[in-house]
């Protein structure tokens, strides 16, 4: 051990906190070091000095007046309120039942939070009154109904080259869709196209076997301007053999407004029907 | 002579009695004063100088035991809550005269209790101790605080660390340093002729 060390391992050698191997080279190295000893002695004398200092008390004002601080605080505390005295209680009831450490505060708020969360989506389902429900049903069958309109406006944004790709493609589509009907019965009735509704009217024949399809068709022929359509539809009519189309187009056949070609094809289809 | 000493270890009762004192029985405060008042006097004393000053230091800190009760952990120790509140209320009192420590009024000291028969001896003992108050009034605060919490309330070098928020190698080596302070500013005032 060098001079330092000893030094600073003095005040543990004095309480005799040091090692008995530290303890004993400490001694040792006092035996030789004059300097260290001189440390020492010093040390000591200054140590014993610090003991020696006379107690110190102190007078009796102390003690009397933390005993009237302490009644003061009794009573203040003894006139409380029958509410704060209450509010103390469920203090004290609280924070006996909850944790005292913040991380289990967190844990148990968390846990809480969770169960609650649980319990809610469980059994707390919003139920409805039946006006609400029914009210709710028939806002359900508008917008269904509002479909195919939808449906058409959408398409009445796109290009005349996109409304017709649109309408083939339903060529290829075998399922017999409620939505694909009432949009082709939408071109068909509305497009402005005259190859838009020759291609509606075209997708519309594998569909024919429906009559909502047929009576659809026949309302929409008066209203057709196009001759050359106005001939498919009642080519298609014709092919359907539907007897309700019949009135309409004898109507067409009669009519001189309407052209030759159209008005022989509809004289044909009277024959077929 | 030693005066008298805070317990190293808290007994159990300690922290019972400030458990009892937190749920509202203010009466128990007594027993904690009656335990703890004159060590918490010396510490006042020994490091303000001041004996009028460390009584109303004393109460001050029960004051803030009363009014913090409510913060005073399970698991605490009561010795180290005492002790925290007492260099704070010191910090405050400095802060306050915001000077170094009075030197001790010299008849305050002849006042003190001195159980030596001898007369002879007791003058000059007087003496000494005189020159010791002046040497520790003369020790940089930080220094003396350490020292009396170490030397007159033997509060273990790991309890000062932790509240002091050192190490305990640090506290040692301070330790070390305050007494080699104290011994040489002591040794210089015993050169210096009386006056």
């Amino acid at each position: 051990m060098n001079c330092q060390r000893v030094q600073e391992s003095f005040l543990d050698y004095q309480d005799g906190a040091l090692s008995p191997a530290d303890a004993s080279a400490v001694r040792e190295h006092l035996k030789t070091c004059l300097g260290c000893q001189r440390e020492w002695a010093g040390l000591q004398e200054i140590s014993l000095k610090l003991d020696r200092l006379p107690p110190v008390a102190p007078s009796p004002r102390l003690r009397a007046q933390f005993y009237a601080m302490l009644e003061t605080h009794r009573r203040a505390a003894d006139s409380r309120s029958p509410f704060v005295a209450m509010r103390s209680r469920l203090d004290r009831f609280f924070s006996a039942l909850l944790p005292a450490r913040p991380a289990l505060q967190f844990a148990l708020a968390c846990g809480l939070l969770a169960a609650g969360l649980l319990f809610g989506a469980r059994y707390l389902r919003p139920t409805l009154d039946p006006a609400t429900e029914k009210r709710i049903a028939e806002l359900q069958n508008k917008v269904d109904s509002m479909a195919p309109l939808v449906t058409y406006s959408v398409l009445q944004q796109k290009s005349t080259t996109e409304r017709l790709r649109i309408v083939l493609a339903t060529l290829n589509l075998k399922q017999n869709d409620q939505q694909v009907v009432s949009g082709l019965l939408a071109s068909l009735a509305f497009d402005p196209s005259v190859n838009v509704r020759l291609s509606a009217l075209e997708a519309l024949y594998p569909r024919a076997d429906q009559p909502a399809v047929r009576s659809a068709v026949t309302a929409s022929l008066p209203r057709e301007p196009s001759p050359l359509v106005q001939v498919t539809m009642i080519d298609f009519l014709a092919a359907t053999r539907d007897p309700a189309a019949f009135a309409t187009i004898e109507g067409i056949s009669r009519n001189q407004n309407y052209d030759q070609a159209v008005r022989e094809a509809a004289r044909r289809a009277l024959a077929q029907l | 002579m030693v005066e008298s000493v805070l317990p190293a270890v808290d007994s159990p009762s300690d922290h019972e009695l400030m458990i009892a004192v937190r749920a509202g029985e203010i009466d128990k405060l007594g027993d904690l004063f009656e335990r703890h008042h004159r060590p918490l006097y010396g510490f006042f004393v020994r490091h303000t100088g001041d004996r009028t000053a460390s009584e109303d230091l004393v109460q001050l800190v029960f004051y803030r035991i009363l009014k913090y009760r409510h913060t005073y952990r399970d698991e605490g120790r009561f010795s180290a809550w005492i002790y925290h509140l007492a260099r704070k209320v010191a910090a405050d009192h400095f802060r306050r005269n915001s000077t170094a420590p009075h030197a001790t009024d010299p008849d305050d000291l002849h006042t003190v209790p001195d159980e030596a028969p001898d007369a002879a001896d007791r003058a000059v003992r007087t003496d000494d101790t005189e020159r010791l108050q002046a040497a520790l009034a003369a020790l940089d605060p930080d220094q003396r605080e350490l020292l009396v919490l170490a030397r007159f309330q033997h509060l273990k070098h790991e309890e000062i660390a932790r509240l002091f928020e050192l190490s305990v190698g640090a506290v040692k080596v301070r330790a070390h340093r305050a007494l080699k302070e104290l011994r040489d500013i002591y040794f210089k005032l015993s050169r210096e002729p009386a006056a």
